[in-house]
Formats: structure tokens, C-alpha cells, sequence
């Protein structure tokens, strides 16, 4: 065999071993079962604490009028511009008693309805 | 050196004359004496207490209240009053405190602070609070301390208190132990100790002062008959001796329109309002303890709403300040991190604090002293306190809380919670500023006292102190009274000249 051979052979299962930790484990990305927002929630960087915060929402919250909502939000901005339209328009919810962006507050909300936190 | 006399000592029965007397000798009245020194007017100081604290003298204050401290918990009733107990905080009133707002009913002073100006620089040296340096310099002078908390444009700011030097390590000054030596220097001055006014005589035709009835607690009785008389015995006991006084007056001396003792104001402190986050990590040390800085000047920050904020939002004063360091639960930890990167903002080494505050209340004719049928040792009758506070009154700074929140989220800086949740929550705690039931106003109608604190139908007694404020401010009133008195002070040397 030869040497070439046995590093192109190593080097693709080790790029195949990290693509795989990478699909299908959390050591890299974490993952979440497919839900029908996914378009909205991958805007959450840190999707764990947006849930944890999300379940705080104590407003009546209807799943699919929200989305429809943030999905009107979203497009023509991004979530940085929405949240910052949000505090320059006074547009805060308080959720647990901390003072929140609208956008920022319904798309954790969302999160916490529609997703199981893997931590 | 005169000394200062103790009224017990004196025979029974004796007529005293002076040209002014005044009743009472906390800041107000010490302020006032001292202010005259340089007249030609014969003045006597009356001061129901001694030199120390005596329970028999505190004893007097007793009385009823409901949603409120005890009567006698919150003042204490010897030479220097409240100042005895004070926590030294100083802040001149903002000029809207003095503006009539056109949302909120009787608002407003009969003049701008403009009045008062003048009267705040020997004000600041009464309470030896140090260099004036509040907003005008208070950023720049703390500057080495550390940067203020940006935050950007809205409807707060980082404002400034300066605090009564502190004496060792204890208190700040005290006016009774820190005055008395001038007390005793003032030539004109008689300075009376363990004389209680028990009621103010007035003339047949109702028009002005004519005696003084005085007693002690060991049964002496005397007179006083002056040509003035000021009354400053505190914001509970001023309206008190008003309303028993009632002899030719039947609804008590100045009540004549029903107004002594209503308008009782007091400053809401409630701990743990909120929690401040510093995504940038620890805020400046001036914003959680007093920094003493090198010209002496003891400062410590607070976030106030500004004029405009106040103007639009239609929010009355508050003083927020930084408590202490506090930790975040899973919630707080998941709101940070969830803000932070949606702003593109590092958090990592973010910081949260609790916050506490003082609030100003809405004018409330139906918070009221009023007069019960149980007596003291004296024979005065004692007060009952009508306390309450509209929901409005915490709304108001709720609102105040949220613009705060908003501010930090949009520079960036940080971010807020509100804790406090039910109406329960806010009422623990108060600042024992006693305003308001003697109220100052133009008109005989809706105030006591006019402009200068002449009584209103009265040719010579004037009222002192917090109790003549119609409007209240967040700014603890003991440096802002001293100011007015002051200014009283110049008014008196105009009419007695």
C-alpha cells in the first residue's frame, strides 16, 4: 500500500468522522428536530437561552399568528435592524420582568413554544 | 456666650417678649435663627426637645396612621430634628419641580427655582456638602473614577447627589451638636430648650398672632407675645399645632379653607426596584458607594428622568440608584446572552446590579393629618395620618424604569428588569420627608402659605420648612428647605426692618 494512499485514506475518514459529529451530535452545532419555523428560529444564535428565556412569555401567545408576524418583520430586515427599530420606536415587552425588544421577545417566545432545549 | 436655657429652669407663669419667636429648632429653625443673627431683632427659639434624645419629649409625637411608619418612628424631636438621623443626601430641586404641569392638579410652586438660587450655595455650606458641584460638574470632576454609563439619548441621565460631610465615621452634620456653639453666639438669640408650643393665640379679629402658650414637661407654663412667629416644627407638627389652635379660628389657625394638613407627601424609597446589567462589566465605584473626592466632596450617582422626559411621558421625579452587586438567575443569564448577540454586543464579562430608588408622589388633598381625640402628656391632641398612594404614583415611575431599559438596550450598554410586582412590593420602605401639609400657594384657596410663607389672613406668622412645599420633587428636602429658609430669612429682615 502505499503511503499516499493510507493518508488520503486517514484523511477522509477524519473529514468524514467531524462531518458526522458535526450532523448528527451537539459537540459542534447543536441540533433541533425540524419544526415548521426554522426559517425564523436559525436567526437565534444561541437558540438554548433564547427558549430559556422564551418560556417567560406570559402574554397570550398563538404560535402561528406570531410567525406569520415575525416572517413579515424579517422580510425586509434583519433581526439586528428589527430589534433596534424595536428600542428606537419604544416597542419593549417585559419578560420575567426584564425589558425586551418586541422582535427579539416573540422570536424566543416562539422558540419556547415550538422547540426542546438540548441543554 | 449666651446659653442655651432650659425652659424648666424658668418661673412659672412668665411673659417673654421677643421681636420673632421660632417654634422649633430643627434645620429649619436653626437655619432661621442663625440667618437673623445679624438683625437688630430680639429673636427666641423655642425647641420642644433637649440636647439628646428623651422618650418622654419623642413620647409627644405619638399618634395613628395606617400604611405608614409610627408617628414617632420617623422624626426625632430634639435640637437639630431630623438632622439627628439623617442620611446627609443632598440634590438641589430641578427647575420642574417647581413648574405647575398641566396634567397633574395642584402642581407647581408660586415660583421657579430661579428664586432659590441665590439661597443654595449658603445652603450647600449649612450642610456642608462641600464645592457645588452636582450636574453642572459632576461628570467631569469623577471623571478619574470612572466613566459614566452611556446612555445615549432618552429620557434619563446620570445626575449627581453630594452628601453632608460625615462626621468621623457616624453621621453626616448634625445641626443641634454642630451649631450650637453658634447658637450660643448669637447675641440677639435666646435660645429655649424643653419648650413645647401648645397653642398659637390669636388676636379677636382672627388677623394675627398674639401670644404663644408654652409649657414643659414638668408642668411650667409661660407666654410668649412676638411681633413675628415662625413655626417650623417639621412637616407633621407644624399642620398639628395649626389645627389645634382652634379658639378663634374654629377650623384651626390658616384653616380657614380647609387646607392644614392635607397634601402630606412623603418620598416612597423602595430597595430592589430593578436590576441593572453592564454588559462592559462593573459600572464606576461612584454609582454604588460615595466617593470622597480630593476637594472634599462626598458624590455618589443616580440616574434621573430629564425635563423633557418628565414634560412628555408625564412622569414626576425619581432618583434610581445602584444598590449593590447582585448575582443573574437562569433567566436573567438566558435574557443577557440572548440580547447580547442579537445586538452584536460581547457580554462576557457583564455585570448586574440591584437598584433602589426615591420617588416623588402626586399632590393628594385626601392625604391628611388630621386631628384624633386622644391627647398627649400636654394636653395637644394627637394626629392620625390618612395615608395612600395612587397606582398612578408607581406607574409613573415604572414608566420611568422602562425608558431606562429602553436607553440601555439602545447604546448598547446594558439592559433592565423590573422586580417589583404588586403595590405591596413598593410600600416598605419611606424617606421620612414630610412635606407638604402647610402648602404654599398664591391663592388662599389652595394654599396655606403664600409665596413668602406668611399665612394666609395672618399679619405675622410665617411657616418654615418642608411642609410649605405644594409640590414635592424626588430630591431629598432637607438642603432644599434650608434654601427657602434662607430666603425667608431675607424676607423677614425686608418686613421687620
Amino acid at each position: 500500500v502505499k503511503r499516499r494512499s493510507v493518508i488520503a485514506v486517514v484523511g477522509a475518514a477524519g473529514v468524514t468522522l467531524v462531518a458526522g459529529l458535526y450532523r448528527f451530535t451537539d459537540l459542534f452545532v447543536k441540533h433541533y428536530p425540524p419544526t415548521p419555523y426554522d426559517d425564523l428560529l436559525t436567526r437565534l444564535i444561541d437558540r438554548d437561552q433564547a427558549i430559556k428565556l422564551g418560556r417567560r412569555m406570559t402574554d397570550h401567545f398563538d404560535v402561528g399568528q406570531q410567525a406569520a408576524r415575525l416572517r413579515a418583520t424579517f422580510a425586509s430586515q434583519d433581526l439586528t435592524t428589527a430589534i433596534q427599530a424595536d428600542i428606537a420606536a419604544g416597542r419593549l415587552i417585559e419578560m420575567d420582568g426584564w425589558v425586551m425588544p418586541d422582535t427579539l421577545a416573540r422570536l424566543s417566545a416562539l422558540a419556547a413554544k415550538t422547540t426542546t432545549a438540548r441543554t | 456666650l449666651t446659653a442655651l436655657i432650659d425652659a424648666r429652669t424658668l418661673p412659672d407663669g412668665q411673659v417673654l417678649t421677643p421681636d420673632l419667636v421660632i417654634i422649633g429648632g430643627g434645620p429649619a429653625g436653626i437655619t432661621l435663627a442663625m440667618a437673623l443673627a445679624d438683625t437688630k431683632l430680639k429673636v427666641l427659639l423655642l425647641e420642644s426637645g433637649g440636647t439628646n434624645f428623651d422618650p418622654r419629649v419623642q413620647a409627644l409625637y405619638a399618634g395613628e396612621q395606617s400604611s405608614y411608619v409610627a408617628l414617632d418612628a420617623g422624626r426625632l424631636r430634639t435640637l437639630g430634628g431630623g438632622t439627628n438621623h439623617w442620611g446627609g443626601w443632598c440634590r438641589p430641586m430641578d427647575e420642574m419641580d417647581f413648574e405647575a404641569k398641566p396634567w397633574l392638579p395642584y402642581s407647581g410652586w408660586p415660583f421657579s427655582r430661579k428664586a432659590l438660587e441665590p439661597y443654595y450655595p449658603r445652603a450647600q455650606a449649612l450642610v456642608e456638602a462641600g464645592p457645588w458641584i452636582y450636574d453642572q460638574k459632576g461628570d467631569a470632576m469623577t471623571a478619574s473614577e470612572g466613566s459614566v454609563l452611556p446612555l445615549g439619548q432618552g429620557g434619563l441621565y446620570t445626575s449627581w447627589f453630594q452628601f453632608s460631610k460625615m462626621r468621623g465615621s457616624v453621621l453626616p452634620t448634625q445641626f443641634g451638636h454642630r451649631y450650637e456653639a453658634d447658637l450660643k453666639a448669637c447675641a440677639n438669640l435666646t435660645p429655649l430648650l424643653h419648650a413645647n408650643v401648645t397653642a398659637i393665640r390669636l388676636s379677636h379679629d382672627a388677623r394675627k398672632v398674639e401670644r404663644l402658650d408654652v409649657a414643659t414637661l414638668t408642668g411650667k407654663h409661660f407666654t410668649v407675645t412676638p411681633r413675628w412667629a415662625v413655626l417650623a416644627s417639621g412637616g407633621m407638627e407644624n399642620a398639628r399645632l395649626l389645627l389645634a389652635s382652634n379658639d378663634v379660628m374654629k377650623t384651626g389657625v390658616g384653616n380657614q379653607n380647609d387646607l392644614v394638613g392635607r397634601f402630606f407627601a412623603d418620598n416612597p424609597v423602595p430597595r430592589d426596584v430593578a436590576t441593572l446589567v453592564s454588559f462592559a462589566g462593573p459600572l464606576a465605584p461612584f454609582y454604588g458607594s460615595n466617593q470622597t473626592l480630593d476637594d472634599g466632596a462626598i458624590m455618589r450617582a443616580t440616574f434621573a428622568p430629564t425635563a423633557t422626559f418628565c414634560r412628555n411621558a408625564k412622569v414626576l421625579g425619581s432618583l434610581s440608584t445602584v444598590e449593590q452587586a447582585e448575582e443573574l438567575d437562569q433567566t436573567g443569564k438566558a435574557a443577557v446572552i440572548t440580547t447580547a448577540i442579537a445586538l452584536g454586543v460581547d457580554a462576557s464579562k457583564a455585570r448586574a446590579y440591584s437598584l433602589g430608588c426615591g420617588i416623588e408622589l402626586a399632590p393628594d388633598p385626601d392625604r391628611r393629618l388630621v386631628l384624633t381625640g386622644e391627647k398627649d402628656a400636654l394636653g395637644l391632641p394627637r394626629l392620625k395620618l390618612n395615608m395612600r398612594i395612587a397606582d398612578a404614583d408607581f406607574d409613573r415611575y415604572r414608566r420611568t424604569l422602562v425608558e431606562m431599559g429602553r436607553q440601555l438596550l439602545a447604546s448598547r450598554t446594558g439592559m433592565l428588569r423590573i422586580e417589583k410586582r404588586t403595590r405591596e412590593d413598593w410600600l416598605r420602605d419611606w424617606g421620612h420627608h414630610h412635606l407638604g401639609t402647610t402648602r404654599m400657594h398664591t391663592d388662599p384657596k389652595q394654599g396655606v402659605v403664600d409665596a413668602d410663607g406668611l399665612v394666609h389672613g395672618l399679619a405675622n406668622l410665617y411657616v418654615a420648612g418642608s411642609s410649605v412645599f405644594p409640590s414635592y420633587s424626588a430630591s431629598n428636602p432637607t438642603m432644599n428647605l434650608i434654601a427657602l429658609t434662607l430666603r425667608l430669612a431675607d424676607h423677614l429682615k425686608k418686613v421687620t426692618a
